[in-house]
């Protein structure tokens, strides 16, 4: 148990001590807040009953959570993969998941800052005000619903080689950031991109926080869909691992 | 799994040092009993057998693609085998992974085989602390000759240098038993040297290593058994002496302009490289296609000859069958 929680500690810290990957996970949604934010639009009613500057707070939220877990997970998983590192971890006493597991958790931690700064920068810079439970609710929620964002993460680790996985999470980041509805509310797209909206974790993950600002009952449905999502990431990186396993390389 | 292990001893073991680890228990470092290994239709390992007691040094000799590298896997449990059983001190391969008392150092092609963007120090912190019971810190460090590199990121060091902290991680659990497979690769002759300086005193302490190279003098002058392995089979196993007198390779030599160690070293079949001014020498096990590997480098060179009994001939002549050499024609 201690040389997991060692290895645990080691990739956080070596999350944490990359100037590339804070600058990357930090900056993008908090530089995109800001560009957004000094639309005239700033305190227009968007997407049901939220202004603008909510409305942007949640989806760069949301937008945060999927650069933290893509960059965690993917390029820095397949570069260890290249490196030959997870397998040199393999003939080490730490048991056969670890390493997956490992990295899982540690996306997930790295997700909870980012969207925590987001919110402050929404709180300082766009004027949003929500109750003290609303916040931690908020927050909670938008981290739990990072989960698939995680699982993705790693499986687009384990699939690509580490010279393609960098412009393969960076095209992820902004495709789901996009057609997902973070940079621009679904309501005011095309309605063919508003149905494929509707298909991508990263517009349930920012629609289940509005529902909760917006009084509206809680996103059943979105939960569903970042469930199924998380669910078929899971099995799709079990699958991976097992065929990796047989052959040597996990 | 029975006990029985006799019949499948080719050579008897003559060396067996006095080692601390021998009063752990009376089961040998590690046995395979008739392991089969495919690879779709490939067979890699064909019915192999193969005992080392503790305490052993032993090299595994063979040319790429011999199933060196499969017999590694196999041993560490990261594979498992189609046919027959892999015991690792008594235990199954990934039992005694788990049990910390195996290390082992694996091929990583071109890369460093540590995580990108550490320093060497938390690196090898990290690995220490997987294990129960690790060796200390600077005994480590000064086993493995890295005391000059503990600040270094690890994507600063040169081919020798993550090769000497991948030793360094290799034993930081202060194991019982050591694989490396082709622990030299891409070394340059002074590193290789000094690599080996250091993998013997290590060896001394009465500990079990096995390696696998395809360098004969390698396998030589460091093994107290040497064991060959090609196409999946042992076709010779015993001490170095004998089998290099045994296994009389075939000596390639040629000139050419500016001869390159390194990619010489590298061709397919080679066990060895004298460099003699624009006068190459090679050893190798595969004559034919250590030719082919030759002309497909784009190497220039010229006035090649080939001299010396083949492969094959010299296991006939240690084996007494000619099993290898029947297959050998059917392919």
């Amino acid at each position: 148990m201690s040389g997991l929680l060692a290895f645990a500690r080691f990739e956080v810290l070596r999350l944490l001590g990359s100037w590339k990957f804070l600058a990357i996970t930090l900056g993008f949604p908090v530089i995109f807040y800001m560009l957004f934010l000094r639309d005239e639009n700033a305190g227009k009613i968007v997407d049901g009953a939220v202004p603008w500057r909510v409305y942007l707070m949640v989806s760069m939220c949301s937008f945060g959570a999927l650069v933290a877990a893509l960059n965690a997970g993917g390029s820095r998983l397949s570069a260890e993969r290249a490196s030959g590192w997870s397998r040199q971890l393999r003939v080490t006493p730490i048991p056969a998941w670890s390493y997956v597991g490992t990295k899982l958790a540690s996306s997930m931690l790295v997700v909870l800052p980012v969207v925590a700064l987001v919110e402050l920068v929404g709180m300082a810079f766009g004027g949003v005000r929500l109750g003290f439970g609303t916040w931690i609710e908020l927050t909670a929620l938008l981290w739990v619903a990072a989960v698939p964002f995680a699982g993705l993460g790693i499986f687009v680790g384990f699939m690509v080689n580490a010279e393609t996985a960098y412009p393969v999470v960076t095209a992820l980041m902004f495709l789901l950031g996009y057609f997902g509805g973070l940079f621009n509310p679904v309501s005011h797209m095309p309605h063919t991109l508003q149905t494929t909206a509707r298909i991508l974790p990263s517009f349930h993950q920012t629609s289940l926080g509005l529902a909760l600002l917006d009084g509206r009952s809680f996103g059943i449905s979105d939960t569903f869909v970042l469930a199924a999502y998380a669910v078929a990431f899971g099995l799709a990186i079990a699958w991976k691992h097992r065929v990796e396993e047989s052959r040597g390389l996990a | 799994m029975s006990q029985a292990n006799g019949p499948f001893v080719l050579v008897p073991d003559t060396f067996i040092p006095a080692s601390p680890w021998e009063a752990v228990g009376g089961d040998p470092a590690l046995r395979f009993d008739d392991v089969v290994r495919r690879y779709g239709h490939h067979v890699a390992l064909d019915h192999l057998n193969l005992r080392v007691d503790r305490g052993e040094t032993v090299a595994l000799l063979g040319p790429n693609g011999a199933g060196k590298s499969t017999t590694i896997s196999l041993l560490l449990g990261l594979l498992r085998p189609h046919g027959g059983c892999v015991e690792v001190l008594g235990m199954s391969p990934r039992r005694a992974v788990a049990q910390g008392r195996v290390g082992a150092m694996l091929q990583t092609g071109s890369g460093t085989g540590l995580p990108p963007g550490v320093k060497v120090a938390s690196v090898l912190q990290l690995v220490r602390r997987l294990y129960r019971h690790p060796a200390p810190f600077e005994l480590t460090v000064e086993r493995a000759g890295i005391g000059a590199l503990l600040g270094r990121p690890t994507h600063r060091l040169s081919g020798g240098q993550a090769q000497r902290v991948r030793f360094a991680v290799a034993i930081a659990g202060d194991p019982e038993l050591v694989f490396l497979d082709e622990p030299t690769a891409a070394m340059d002759v002074e590193s290789r040297r000094s690599f080996w300086r250091m993998m013997r005193q290590f060896g001394a302490e009465g500990r079990t290593i096995v390696f696998a190279t395809h360098h004969m003098h390698e396998a030589d002058q460091i093994a107290d058994r040497v064991v060959v392995i090609n196409h999946g089979h042992i076709v010779a196993n015993g001490p170095g002496a004998t089998i290099k007198a045994a296994v009389a390779s075939r000596q390639l030599r040629f000139v050419t302009g500016q001869p390159d160690e390194r990619l010489l070293d590298q061709l397919e079949g080679v066990t060895d490289v004298v460099i003699r001014g624009t006068g190459v020498a090679l050893n190798s096990l595969d004559a034919d296609a250590t030719i082919r590997a030759l002309v497909h480098s784009g190497v220039a060179f010229r006035d090649l000859e080939v001299t010396g009994a083949g492969l094959e001939d010299a296991f006939m002549a240690l084996t007494g069958c000619d099993e290898d050499a029947d297959e050998e024609r059917k392919r």
